[in-house]
């Protein structure tokens, strides 16, 4: 008696320091992340590479590219013009650009300091290997109506080296610049379409700003769509805000629609009030799990939540193990059912926290996050169920309806009639036929694209986008790195002379290199040479008016250019493109990136980086689909292992033999849903198979449940559906998600649930209808 | 959101600088082009456009001078040109240099002595002006009033036609162009925000029915 009341205080002790706990941990609002990369498993250690990655994908998360279109040009013009002023005025942006702001001043004297340092490859070669050539080119230029308007004039660049690093600048797809408004408009599908981009102030993992950005453009779709205009938007922020919605939405359906369906059950099978109660220790389980969480990792990922709001399920199973003794308990007294149970619940609390742990040691954060997430919550929920719901129900008589133990009745006898005709070998061998048979037509499938459920609209949206403009980023890009600048310069040379070609294949549509805006040292200084024996070749260029002593002079101030190094070149305006490329100094030399549009085959880019020294491709996306195919086989290893662990656990309670029949049962059940699987012509995905190793975990306790019998087969076999119909409200749900992942999961675990159910009554030993009798 | 690098659009796109940079704001261009355009504006500018409109071939030479501030005398240089209502424009420098031009809806090709018409790289560069220059063959002003104010002096036997750039950007290029003509146009002056100048001459323009046998090849490769 004594410790009937100490095991409530304590208890509650517990729960407020926990509460206190988590009021801190909430004191500077939600700590949830919605970043996905968070999720999937570092691949690279390499410092280096990380940083390389996180530059290349933070425009992803803060910039949004828009295109608003019309068939008339300036009404087009008009609307970008009014939204860009719109967003400016919002104050979620950092910078809304519409139009071109060319500073011409600015751009005019990084030309003309870099001369020698900006020349392209190919004009560098003309003036080391055929001034002459180089010469009359020139001359040809001066006189030339049509090579255009040049942005430094004639006079202060005579030998026309600023004209030659216009030319060479790079091709950008399909947009141009409207000469009189300065709006960047590409034409497409009878429409025109300027663009607009918008750099946010924070980014995509920001939680409130993705849902600010896009309330923002579907307020700018009507406006336009008033005009008779049209919106195409592309951005990272839109796929994050889209992810958000669905979570939260998910939760709702999922958690709310497994408590809805718990608690209908609960009343409609103990038709007590006070029962509800039994939904205590999933709410603290629901808290202990949060709080471990967030003390662990620092913060939860809304994924995590979306999973973890199934624990709803196996939480109640706690309880409901000794409530559902009160249909052959009689009279029901909550302590001496809750002493009845003890073993069982704690061995169903350790084989589930096996499972549950096992996901732990997958190279997943994500799944980590779960099995931290689940065990804390179920150890939270099995402390309540076992030392504060007793308390709280001590005077309750349950008084349970009787059609659900009618129920169990009915279908233990449909199994006798069963067994009676066909006996359990036969069935086992048809079951494994029919295992077979499902396993022969499973494909697997993975890929890290079931982790985001992309809206089609959006990703239709993104692709035209990159029709229209020609841009097309690829997530693939070269590390190239080098003990020096002039080392990395040469390197990327290299590489790109292996790319020049991809492009003129049409393989590729095109790339950004360091290598095309600066040169190196050494380059430098053969172009100042060259300069200095051009004298020689200059006479056409005097022949047609040009005087002696300007270019004489010109000579002069070229040789005198100091050398300009990579940052120096960057920090001009003409350097915007390649900045996110350069990375600077690193612990070993200096690294810079080349970044890649446009590719049709990613195999191809392997083969450009092979033996070239210090050039690495960075390829996060293959990389993670083969991560993800070499988990599945530690995925099956670490379930295998899980195995050995909880029949050595129930080696104790059950003997070898018991133990073994306990833990074969639950993997038969697994091999069944794959095999469904296989005729459902659903693939297996890594996902699917975490959710069997979960199920396995799960089904112990109904096979621990069965073998033990406590109250008769019938409510034995009461308490397993009551358990099992509880969990499959709750997974059975996740199958409705929008993400791929997350669905493969809830299909896997409802499926394995099922058969789990069916097979569990095998665990009771041959003996057993006697003590049937006897209850 | 690696699946969303791969069809989000929004990294890697050029800076505005560099379209400037690839963007060749070529002014004589323009004025070829306003050699054929029917400007629809006010009364006046209609008369000019259809009479310039009339011709189906003008030919004849030019003289262009570049003034530059640095020196002393203008580069010179003469050719003949052929302007062809349905094909474009032939521009054919003979000095100080040899080299032939021409403009059509396909882009601005070079005469290149070995492999003969080369089309001039950054096609996509000069769409917009293609887009204008086809604009203005169809009849269609409206682009040139968007980037200029215009202005017509005199009358059909002497005008003079102002252009003034409209938009911050185009005015940091040009100040100004004037096109003085008769019948046909007879000069056209181009003054640059920067102090450097150019003048092209027409001299003995004669609007003919049809083109050479020759011309029509040249237009034709």
């Amino acid at each position: 008696m004594q410790i009937e009341r100490l095991l409530p205080r304590l208890f509650l002790i517990l729960l407020l320091a926990v509460l206190a706990l988590a009021g801190w941990q909430w004191r500077d609002g939600a700590p949830l992340s919605a970043n996905l990369m968070e999720l999937v498993p570092g691949t690279s250690p390499d410092p280096l590479e990380l940083r390389a990655e996180q530059r290349m994908q933070e425009p992803l998360n803060r910039e949004m590219l828009v295109l608003v279109g019309h068939t008339d040009r300036q009404q087009a013009i008009a609307l970008a013009k009014q939204l860009g002023e719109q967003w400016q005025a919002s104050g979620l942006f950092e910078k809304v650009q519409w139009n071109l702001q060319a500073d011409l001043p600015a751009l005019r004297t990084q030309l003309l300091q870099g001369r020698l340092a900006m020349l392209p490859a190919a004009d560098r070669a003309q003036l080391l290997n055929d001034p002459q050539a180089f010469v009359q080119q020139r001359v040809q230029s001066l006189f030339d109506p049509f090579t255009g308007f040049s942005l430094v004039p004639s006079q202060d660049d005579w030998l026309g080296l600023t004209g030659r690093i216009q030319n060479g600048m790079p091709q950008h797809g399909a947009v141009q610049p409207d000469i009189g408004s300065g709006a960047l408009i590409a034409d497409a599908d009878g429409k025109s379409w300027v663009l607009l981009r918008a750099r946010t102030q924070g980014n995509a993992f920001d939680m409130q700003l993705p849902l600010h950005v896009a309330d923002l453009l579907s307020a700018a779709r009507q406006q336009a769509a008033q005009a008779n205009g049209q919106l195409l938007a592309a951005s990272g922020l839109l796929y994050a805000a889209d992810g958000q919605r669905q979570a939260s939405r998910e939760i709702t359906w999922v958690g709310g629609g497994a408590t809805v369906g718990i608690l209908l059950l609960l009343l409609l099978a103990f038709r007590r009030w006070r029962v509800l109660l039994a939904f205590v220790p999933v709410l603290v389980g629901m808290l202990f799990g949060a709080v471990t969480c967030v003390a662990f990792f620092g913060h939860m990922h809304v994924m995590t939540l979306v999973l973890g709001s199934s624990l709803i399920g196996v939480a109640v199973d706690y309880p409901l193990h000794y409530l559902s003794k009160s249909w052959s308990l009689k009279p029901w007294r909550s302590w001496p059912a809750l002493r009845l149970t003890l073993p069982g619940l704690s061995l169903s609390l350790a084989t589930s926290c096996i499972g549950y742990l096992a996901l732990a040691w997958t190279p997943f954060p994500a799944l980590t996050q779960i099995a931290v997430f689940s065990a804390a919550g179920l150890v939270g929920a099995y402390l309540t169920a076992v030392c504060l719901l007793p308390a709280l129900l001590n005077n309750t008589e349950l008084r349970p309806a009787q059609w659900p133990l009618d129920l169990a009745e009915r279908m233990l006898a449909c199994r006798e009639a069963l067994l009676r005709r066909v006996n359990t070998p036969i069935l086992l061998a048809l079951l494994l036929m029919f295992c077979a048979a499902g396993l022969w037509q499973l494909t697997t499938k993975n890929d890290i694209r079931q982790w985001v459920s992309a809206p089609a609209a959006l990703t239709d949206e993104a692709r035209t986008i990159a029709r229209i403009t020609g841009f097309q980023p690829t997530s693939q890009f070269f590390l190239v790195r080098g003990k020096d600048q002039q080392q990395l310069l040469e390197r990327q040379a290299a590489l790109t002379q292996r790319l020049d070609p991809l492009v003129g294949l049409e393989e590729l549509k095109g790339y950004l290199s360091l290598n095309q805006l600066a040169t190196s040292a050494a380059e430098q200084s053969a172009v100042r040479e060259a300069l200095g024996q051009l004298a020689k070749h200059w006479q056409p260029l005097i022949n047609v008016g040009v005087p002696a002593a300007a270019l004489q002079a010109e000579l002069t101030q070229l040789q005198a250019l100091p050398p300009q190094d990579i940052s120096a070149v960057l920090a001009g305006p003409l350097g915007e493109p390649w900045r996110t490329l350069w990375l600077g100094e690193t612990e070993d030399g200096v690294a810079g990136l080349v970044s890649l549009q446009g590719l049709n085959d990613p195999a191809l880019l392997r083969l450009q980086a092979q033996d070239l020294p210090g050039v690495q491709l960075v390829d996060r996306l293959g990389q993670l689909n083969s991560v993800f195919a070499a988990t599945q086989i530690s995925a099956a290893e670490l379930k295998l292992l899980s195995c050995v662990l909880i029949v050595l656990l129930l080696v104790a309670p059950f003997g070898f033999g018991g133990a073994l029949r306990i833990v074969a049962l639950p993997l038969l059940a697994a091999l069944c849903s794959l095999a469904s699987l296989g005729w459902l012509g659903q693939p297996l995905t890594l996902f699917s198979l975490f959710g069997l190793l979960l199920v396995t975990a799960i089904s112990v306790d109904y096979a621990i449940l069965m073998r033990e019998q406590i109250g008769g087969a019938a409510v034995s076999l009461l308490g397993t559906l009551l358990a099992a119909v509880t969990t499959w409200l709750s997974f059975g749900l996740l199958a409705v998600s929008g993400t791929p992942a997350i669905s493969n999961f809830g299909l896997s675990v409802s499926l394995g649930l099922a058969f789990s159910f069916m097979l569990a009554p095998w665990a009771a030993s041959r003996r057993k209808p006697e003590s049937e009798v006897a209850s | 959101m690696l699946a969303r690098s791969q069809t989000c659009a929004t990294r890697s796109y050029a800076s505005p600088t560099s379209w400037l940079l690839q963007k060749k704001i070529s002014a004589f261009y323009l004025l070829a082009l306003l050699c054929l355009s029917p400007l629809a504006h006010a009364f006046d500018l209609q008369q000019l456009s259809d009479q310039l409109a009339k011709p189906v071939v003008v030919r004849g030479d030019f003289i262009q001078e570049k003034h530059l501030r640095a020196l002393p005398q203008p580069l010179i240089s003469k050719g003949h040109f052929v302007l062809a209502k349905e094909f474009g424009l032939l521009w054919l420098l003979s000095s100080p240099l040899k080299q032939d031009y021409r403009i059509s809806p396909a882009g601005i090709a070079r005469r290149d002595a070995a492999n003969g018409w080369q089309l001039l790289p950054n096609k996509s560069a000069g769409a917009e002006q293609n887009r204008l220059f086809l604009a203005v063959l169809q009849g269609d002003s409206s682009g040139l009033q968007r980037d200029f104010d215009l202005q017509l002096k005199g009358d059909a036997k002497a005008w003079q036609l102002t252009l003034t750039p409209r938009s911050m950007l185009l005015q940091q290029v040009f100040k100004q162009i004037n096109i003085d003509g008769g019948q046909l146009v007879q000069r056209i002056e181009l003054l640059e925000t920067q102090g450097d100048s150019t003048l092209l001459k027409m001299i003995d323009s004669q609007s003919v029915p049809a083109l050479s046998d020759a011309e029509r090849k040249d237009f034709a490769d």
